[in-house]
């Protein structure tokens, strides 16, 4: 791919997850893709992430992924962006995060995620929020 | 691509390695002049002599550490290292901790890092200070 194409990409992806369009992430990631996370420590599948994307959102009004720097190399993207989200009851959070993709053939393969789960509780509002 | 990587390969494996010896010269020669260093989880720029002294400030309470499993990808002005950090402290007790950081690099050198993890993991370790100091 080239490095336009994984920016395509990468924006695509985002702008899919900021509005909701599971079926653009379902095109965008690959059957076999694999998503890990700093916070939990642990792989999960392109299906546990689709399946569960709406639940994600419990709770929340809206989320924009913004102030996004992305740069590429031969087979994947680096993201850096700030997360931004209203909840329900009008409270608004962000959170800093890095995320670093594989791709091939136009599809994302492997995600691996960074962020701060101290910040999960002023990100939603309320100290009870835990990883 | 291919003088460039290399240069930055090196470059990121440079200050790693001077970070787990101890070498805050070694980490000079890496940060240009005006450098700064962003955090995660505090959101503030910190200068490159800062990130250096707390990198001496930080051994009173640990014995090592050690940047594992580093895996970098380069691109034409940075790089990004995706590496497992382990801390042992001085009573023995070991942490580890998965973190990202991505490098601006200008003529050879660092002129910005920014750094992210997850601080919950640091348990009794510094808390608001970078994996990188």
């Amino acid at each position: 791919m080239t490095e336009g194409e994984i920016r395509e990409l990468c924006e695509t992806f985002f702008d899919a997850y900021q509005d909701k369009r599971v079926d653009i992430l379902e095109r965008v990631l690959a059957d076999d893709c694999v998503v890990w996370h700093n916070v939990f420590g642990r792989e999960t599948t392109k299906r546990d992430n689709l399946s569960r994307y709406h639940d994600s959102y419990r709770g929340q009004r809206r989320r924009t992924y913004d102030d996004r720097i992305v740069n590429t190399f031969h087979d994947g993207f680096v993201i850096q962006y700030q997360l931004r989200g209203v909840m329900t009851n009008g409270h608004k959070g962000s959170l800093w995060i890095c995320i670093v993709a594989r791709v091939r053939d136009g599809q994302i393969t492997r995600i691996d995620e960074y962020m701060d789960s101290s910040k999960f509780a002023a990100w939603a509002g309320t100290e009870e929020a835990k990883p | 691509m291919g003088r460039v990587d290399t240069e930055h390969r090196a470059l990121c494996h440079a200050l790693f390695d001077a970070i787990e010896r101890e070498d805050p010269e070694g980490m000079a020669r890496c940060y240009a002049p005006g450098m700064t260093l962003w955090f995660n989880v505090t959101g503030e720029n910190v200068s490159g002599e800062d990130t250096i002294a707390a990198q001496a400030a930080g051994r009173r309470i640990q014995r090592r550490r050690t940047y594992d499993d580093r895996i970098v990808n380069t691109f034409d002005d940075g790089f990004v290292v995706q590496y497992t950090l382990t801390v042992v402290l001085h009573d023995g007790s070991r942490r580890s901790l998965s973190a990202c950081a991505v490098a601006e690099v200008h003529d050879g050198l660092i002129v910005r890092l920014s750094e992210y993890l997850d601080s919950s993991r640091f348990g009794r370790l510094r808390t608001t200070e970078p994996a990188t100091s």
